[in-house]
């Protein structure tokens, strides 16, 4: 049996997705010599393995925040638009929501696969951008219908999906979420081993 | 003059000033927390060291691990000349601020 306390797999394994390489031993290694040295012994493991997640998602959200809070103002925005000034086709619209929402999920997942150098970063970007931003859009489109339920709007919310499209689909959006990750990491990590062959 | 240095890019100017050459990771994390007199994220330590770097204040070279580490190396930082100055802006403005003023304010409703 190892004497030395590891933690959990999970937590170093999405750490280093959204680490630059260079930054993938140092940091892992700042954060293992804390817990080995300071958290476990005084905490035990449950607290120290607790401490360790906490940090490593501490790491991803400064990553991802920017992202999702552009994502879920883009879903918002679409939402009051169809509330407020509604409309009988929706194409143009759905295109440039879609459009946009499979571009941010694309860019970030780019962005996080060039800077890590790992295809993995890409879809756990997507998967944190939709986490990150589901809270929000739900509680934004409640307060939206706080602020706006008359007649016309609910007539408005009814002709565009109803209310539980709005706040079902910021949690669906976790599909599309992890696939345009993907192909942003594959492209962003591809990207990267290009420049440095 | 370069930007102004926010508290938290001061607080670990300070430590790497302080830590001379022991000024790695974890050990600027421990002091900024010491001085500080709060819990501080690794990431939020991490990311300033990062951005302060890519500003040209510090600089930074590996050094070896140890066996608490797993033997992962360590990143040791550097203070450069226009960190230095930036520090010392940094001071001299807040000076500016309290000039004229005693220090604990008293007497203000």
């Amino acid at each position: 049996m190892s004497l030395d306390p590891t933690p959990p797999r999970w937590a170093e394994t999405l750490l280093r997705a959204f680490l630059r390489p260079r930054d993938i031993d140092c940091v892992s290694g700042d954060l293992l010599e804390e817990y080995r040295d300071s958290v476990y012994p005084h905490s035990g493991r449950r607290r120290a393995d607790l401490w360790y997640g906490g940090q490593v998602l501490g790491f991803v959200a400064r990553r991802v925040y920017a992202w999702a809070v552009v994502f879920a103002v883009a879903f918002l925005a679409r939402t009051a638009m169809d509330w407020l000034l509604p409309t009988t086709d929706f194409r143009l619209r759905s295109t440039l929501s879609t459009v946009l929402g499979v571009g941010i999920l694309l860019l970030a997942g780019f962005r996080a696969g060039l800077r890590s150098g790992s295809f993995a970063a890409g879809p756990l970007m997507g998967i944190s951008i939709v986490a990150i931003a589901a809270p929000i859009k739900i509680a934004g489109t409640a307060a939206l219908l706080a602020m706006s339920h008359s007649p016309s709007t609910i007539a408005a919310i009814r002709g565009s999906g109803g209310l539980a499209e709005v706040f079902t689909l910021p949690v669906l959006m976790i599909v599309p979420g992890v696939i345009f990750g993907a192909v942003g990491g594959f492209l962003g990590s591809a990207a990267k081993r290009l420049s440095s062959a | 003059m370069a930007d102004v240095l926010g508290t938290f890019e001061q607080a670990v100017l300070l430590a790497i000033i302080r830590l001379n050459e022991d000024a790695y990771g974890r050990a600027v994390f421990k002091e900024v927390e010491l001085r500080m007199e709060r819990p501080v994220a690794a990431g939020a330590v991490h990311a300033t060291l990062e951005r302060l770097e890519r500003k040209g204040l510090i600089s930074s070279r590996l050094g070896p691990g140890t066996p608490v580490r797993g033997g992962r190396s360590r990143r040791f930082y550097h203070m450069k000349p226009s960190g230095l100055r930036a520090l010392n802006d940094a001071r001299a403005a807040v000076e500016n601020l309290w000039q004229g003023l005693k220090w604990p304010l008293k007497g203000i409703v």
